[in-house]
């Protein structure tokens, strides 16, 4: 079946976007058109807002409306200490903790070669620039996959030569989870990284 | 209940007998709807070619260690013109339900208590099994990977932390072989290999380690064993590392083929039966007792482990046997304990005093009585 044209081309669109197919694309594309005209320009507009007033921090590279981001610009973080983070969602989930005090970097990814991803697709570089000042301690945030891992290992190579403490985020059983129910890998990573009381 | 006595006597009593007391299938191989309640002890599961005997094995295969038979690919057991397919065990005396959920065009699913798990791997070690099947001959017959694959599925099943190194090896290699393949366009440095080859090396050192450790906890038990199926033949098991060499240094070499050349991907197990590689020289009949014989031993090992009885699942385990290797393999299997389930194409196979004391179930086209 034949669509109108700015509808197919609608869906066309939403098509491209990551973990939306065919039927997902049909059925947004039709919940649009029946949006009220106003929602929709509302949807447009802040789309193309988002995408035009954000970047990417220069420091940390995380995503930002100005130049530096809101972390990075405050003056009661502590310098001394970077947590580095895959992704800019990271940051939200270490934030809503309200412990860490220090400040962050995000690399956009791990390494994958299968991905085609090396070390110059991350924002490993300008990592490695930041540490020119004083810092005392990297903390590697990646997530315990085997991904993660190895990419927390490359960094650890390349940092601690510089004279930079490198630690990992220990992982390990979710709170309040139930033993039984624990997938082994968790339970072996717990076990791993377990603490004298 | 005469396991239940037995386990007294060998001082592992206080350890509830793990056994499956309930079946239910649901659009699984020829198997519409079935449920079942096995005995705790021998169960035989009889009935023509073609009827649904195997599937069976398959299925209880499937609950406790969450994956088919060798060679089963998880969408060919799905009942032909359905979408999903599941198997539910309940374990007795806890109650436990264990419950695999196949689909077409997505992963299988592991169930407890109808709480989905992380991985079908999870079910692993809650209702240990030790399974024999005709496709099990490859074991002996096949490729090296047929017998890595027979080394890893059977240590996986005592040893998560084996299962969680093997589950990172695999993916460090992959990633190795995609950088390897990259190298050979475009001059990668050895920084960028360095962090994916520790992780083989200590991942892949680890592997090592235990298989040579759990071949050598095998060999005695397979030998004797054997000794007893095989007329006295010597059976004899050796891992063998292909290449003792560092990956970090096959690096040049693995660029230009494009994979990598060591590591214990590559090593292998050796058999001998009688001295000479089985491999090549054994007969049907050898190899089916080898293998037999390496299960029990399997089995053996296992029952140490758990300090209890692992089931048994044995498919048409007579055929190729003579008389004399038949009963000595029931001497073997039964005299234990534990919960066994057993096929075979007329129950009276097994010997007459074995059919009082088990339960018989008679398959037909996918329905299943009680006899
Ligand atoms: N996914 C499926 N859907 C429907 N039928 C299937 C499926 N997979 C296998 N079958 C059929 O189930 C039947 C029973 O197979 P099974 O291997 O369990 O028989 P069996 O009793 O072990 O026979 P044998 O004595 O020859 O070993 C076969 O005819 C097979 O074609
Ligand atoms: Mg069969
Ligand atoms: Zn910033």
């Amino acid at each position: 079946m034949q669509f109108a044209r700015p509808l197919s081309e609608l869906i066309a669109q939403l098509e491209r976007l990551p973990g939306i197919g065919p039927k997902s694309a049909q059925r947004l594309a039709f919940h649009v058109l029946r949006m009220p005209v106003d929602d929709v320009r509302r949807l447009a507009e802040s789309l193309t807002r988002a995408r035009e007033s954000l970047r990417l921090c220069s420091t940390c590279q995380n995503v930002s409306e100005g130049e530096t981001c809101e972390v990075c610009s405050d003056p009661r973080r502590d310098d001394s200490v970077i947590c580095v983070v895959s992704e800019p969602r990271d940051i939200a989930a270490m934030e809503r903790i309200h412990e860490y005090k220090g400040r962050y970097h995000v690399l956009h990814g791990l390494l994958s070669p299968m991905d085609g991803i090396g070390p110059e697709h991350l924002k490993v570089r300008e990592l490695l620039e930041r540490l020119r000042n004083d810092v005392a301690e990297v903390i590697v945030a990646t997530n315990p996959t085997v991904e993660g891992d190895t990419t927390a290992l490359y960094l650890a190579r390349l940092i601690k030569p510089l004279g930079v403490k490198v630690t990992r985020l220990a992982h390990g059983m979710p709170v309040g989870g139930e033993l039984d129910y624990a997938d082994t890998a968790t339970l072996l990573s717990a076990l791993e990284y377990r603490r004298e009381l | 209940m005469m396991s239940r006595d037995l386990s007294e006597e060998e001082g592992v009593g206080k350890v509830p007998l793990l056994f499956l007391s309930r079946l239910s299938l649901t659009d699984f191989r020829i198997y519409d709807q079935l449920e079942l309640e096995p005995s705790p002890g021998l169960n035989l599961v009889a009935g023509p070619n073609a009827q649904g005997k195997t599937s069976l094995i398959e299925a209880l295969a499937l609950v406790s260690t969450g994956r088919l038979l060798r060679g089963s690919k998880d969408v060919q057991a799905i009942r032909h013109g359905c979408e999903t397919a599941s198997v539910e065990g309940i374990l007795g005396q806890s109650l436990t339900r264990l419950t695999v959920e196949l689909r077409r065009g997505t992963r299988k699913r592991a169930l407890l208590n109808g709480m989905g798990l992380p991985r079908p791997s999870d079910l692993l070690g809650r209702l240990p099994s030790v399974s024999f099947s005709a496709t099990d001959l490859e074991i002996v017959s096949g490729e090296p990977q047929d017998r890595r694959q027979f080394l890893d599925w059977e240590i996986a099943q005592l040893s998560p932390a084996y299962l969680r190194h093997l589950t990172v090896y695999k993916r460090a290699l992959e990633q190795r072989n995609a950088l390897l393949r990259q190298a050979q366009d475009t001059p990668v440095s050895a920084s960028v290999f360095e962090p994916w080859e520790s992780q083989l090396s200590d991942h892949g050192g680890a592997l090592r380690e235990t298989r040579t450790a759990w071949i050598d906890e095998l060999s005695r038990d397979a030998a004797e064993a054997h000794a007893r199926l095989g007329g006295g033949e010597e059976l004899c098991l050796q891992y063998d590392i292909r290449d003792e060499g560092d990956v970090r240094s096959s690096r040049a070499i693995d660029i230009q083929r494009g994979s990598t050349s060591v590591g214990p991907h590559r090593d292998d197990l050796v058999i001998r039966v009688a001295g000479q590689e089985a491999r090549y020289f054994a007969s049907q009949g050898q190899q089916r007792t080898a293998v037999i014989a390496l299960k029990l031993a399997v089995l053996a090992a296992a029952e140490r482990h758990f300090k209890q009885s692992p089931v048994l699942l044995l498919d048409d385990v007579f055929s190729d046997l003579d008389r004399s290797r038949r009963s000595q393999l029931m001497e073997l299997t039964l005299g234990r304990g534990g919960q066994v389930f057993l096929t075979c194409t007329e129950a009276d196979q097994v010997g007459f005093e074995l059919i009082e004391s088990s339960t018989i179930f008679q398959v037909e086209s996918g329905r299943v009585s009680r006899r």
